[in-house]
């Protein structure tokens, strides 16, 4: 009976120890961040690239969901919020996304009203001490204009998502302008020496009127690291070198016109 | 006589065990582990902030112990359990007795900890990012406020991970790591190694709620007054605030002949990983892949492997690699990931 007993807990375990043993191939891919526009190079700077097992056809459900999303602009985003003008331009000065993207200055107290009023509020709670006030400028923010962008794209990257489910996900560095995918584990077919996989930056990255999203197919390998061509781009959507480029115009919104 | 030593030893032994076993005691008298304390909201003990947090921390924080009453309302009689000594004081109190005995500095460092933070990289990596791709800056064509600034003023200062991670201006206590790879074996006794690293190769990181509540302290989820939010409590531990690192002799700070930084990139360009980490627990070093030294330092790494392997085929005593480690971990078999 013990025999038995050990026998069967041999049997039982052995796939274990036999998948334990071999090491799963892996690959490692690069995606450059600097596309060209009218012949100037523009630099896709800290923004985030997804990567999914299959290539077009197999993510066809999420690249569908991405053509039919109703993405809303940043601008168009201040505008709705009935950010102030003053507000918007601070963060255009800077190229920024939200409050957190640089340092709130004094003199960007003095002119923003937003951070006017936070201010006043901080030093109110933090017993008159201005400093504090100021470092801690954003805790006083409406929720809008202080994290409200961030989670409007958290909810689009969750809604283009749906099922779907990235392997990883890298960001762009702001100096060598690339994202790196390293220790992709490999599920090579039989036959074939490399495996498709689909990089897209799901969000639209804004780029002078327009916006873009590439869903591009890679085949990697084992080893060698594989750097995807340089992302194309297009007057609108269109399949570009295996290449799903959604294409869209940025609507004009200005303070007191929000377009979208 | 051999009797007397043994009595002694057993005596001594036993002594010791005690002192030990009662300091660790006194140490960890408070745990928020019990089944009660876990029962129990933070904030029904804890003040968010306590009332002396200007003087204590100079920004709102939690900057003192519960006040009698958050213990009182189930410890009452272990509050004159022992007389004039109540040991079960020594929880907050450094010395007990009538009157107001004199409380520990709060948190008390030499106790173990009981809880790990919660900080995902991923998600304040995306915070920060800037909309960077933009053709022209725009203007305030319809705003009466300019942005511009004079030659003389300083840039702006984005926000990175210099936020949270400046360079360091104490020397941390340090380690090398053994090579990932088990099955490498050192191929020879460490060299001599006279290499000492300076306090700025390294990045600190924050050590209090400062710079969390930055951001943090209103609004932002999670808030300042909700612990569970970034703590989680886990099994009783000590840190001991040891950096380890496979290349000791990576210079943070490092400069070039003509005097420029040659390291300060942006930091992602070498933690590539950094940006999808969703929990640094799931971090166990700085996590640079070598991919990462090699886009600068290929050449050599290159002529060290090759010292190596000419070493190896001579028959001499392997050559030990010291570019980037110390020969504590330079006289390891070269793994794989460097060929």
């Amino acid at each position: 009976m013990r025999v038995l007993c050990f026998v069967s807990l041999v049997v039982l375990a052995s796939p274990f120890w036999a998948t334990d043993g071999r090491a799963q191939d892996r690959g490692s891919i690069e995606i450059s961040g600097r596309v060209s526009v009218a012949g100037a190079q523009v630099k896709l700077k800290r923004k985030r690239f997804y990567l999914f097992r299959g290539g077009l056809e197999a993510n066809k459900a999420m690249i569908e969901r991405i053509k039919a999303a109703s993405v809303t602009s940043r601008d168009c985003f201040y505008c709705k919020a009935k950010a102030s003008a003053e507000y918007t331009t601070w963060l255009k000065s800077g190229d920024c996304e939200s409050p957190y993207c640089r340092e709130i200055e004094g003199q960007d107290i003095e002119k923003v009203p937003e951070f006017q009023a936070a201010y006043q509020k901080g030093l109110k709670q933090f017993r008159g001490k201005p400093n504090l006030a100021q470092k801690w400028l954003t805790t006083n923010l409406t929720p809008a204009l202080r994290d409200g962008f961030y989670r409007d794209r958290k909810t689009l990257t969750t809604g283009l998502l749906g099922a779907a489910k990235p392997l990883q996900s890298s960001m762009t560095d702001s100096v060598s302008v690339v994202a790196i995918f390293i220790d992709i584990p490999l599920n090579i077919a039989a036959g074939k020496k490399t495996e498709t996989f689909l990089v897209s930056n799901l969000v639209p990255i804004e780029i002078g009127d327009k916006s873009y999203v590439w869903a591009c197919e890679a085949e990697i390998s084992v080893g060698k690291k594989v750097k995807l061509p340089p992302l194309p781009l297009a007057d609108t959507s269109k399949i570009v070198k295996k290449c799903e480029v959604v294409v869209r115009d940025l609507p004009k919104c200005t303070v007191g016109s929000c377009a979208q | 006589m051999k009797r007397k030593v043994f009595t002694i030893s057993a005596v001594l032994i036993v002594a010791i065990i005690f002192a030990v076993g009662s300091s660790a005691q006194n140490r960890d008298r408070f745990s928020h582990s019990t089944p009660a304390h876990q029962k129990k909201n933070c904030a029904s003990c804890h003040n968010m902030p306590t009332a002396n947090w200007v003087a204590a921390r100079g920004f709102p924080d939690v900057a003192d112990f519960p006040g009698h009453a958050a213990c009182a309302s189930c410890h009452m009689r272990d509050f004159f359990r022992g007389g004039n000594k109540p040991i079960f004081c020594l929880g907050c109190h450094s010395d007990v007795g009538p009157g107001r005995g004199p409380r520990f500095a709060f948190p008390v460092q030499s106790r173990s900890h009981e809880f790990l933070t919660k900080f995902p990289h991923n998600v304040h990596q995306d915070v920060v990012a800037r909309n960077d791709s933009r053709n022209e800056i725009a203007v305030a064509h319809f705003v009466n406020a300019s942005f511009t600034r004079n030659v003389d003023d300083k840039p702006p200062q984005f926000n990175n991970c210099a936020i949270c991670h400046e360079t360091s201006t104490k020397l941390p206590k340090l380690e090398t790591l053994p090579p990932k790879d088990k099955s490498l074996t050192p191929l020879g006794l460490a060299l001599t190694e006279s290499f000492t690293p300076a306090a700025a190769f390294f990045k600190d990181m924050p050590s209090g709620h400062q710079t969390c509540f930055a951001c943090h302290y209103t609004g932002v989820k999670p808030v300042a007054n909700n612990c569970a939010g970034c703590h989680t409590l886990t099994k009783s531990y000590t840190d001991t605030n040891i950096l380890g690192r496979y290349s000791l002799k990576f210079d943070h700070m490092d400069k070039n002949e003509r005097g420029d930084f040659v390291h300060t990139r942006d930091c992602m360009t070498c933690h590539v990983r950094i940006s999808q980490n969703d929990d640094i627990a799931k971090m166990k070093d700085p996590d640079v892949p070598i991919l990462a030294c090699i886009a600068c330092h290929g050449d050599k790494l290159t002529e060290e492997i090759g010292k190596r392997e000419s070493s190896v085929a001579a028959n001499t005593a392997a050559f030990q690699c010291s570019y980037c480690h110390t020969t504590a971990i330079g006289r390891f078999a070269i793994p794989l990931s460097h060929k």
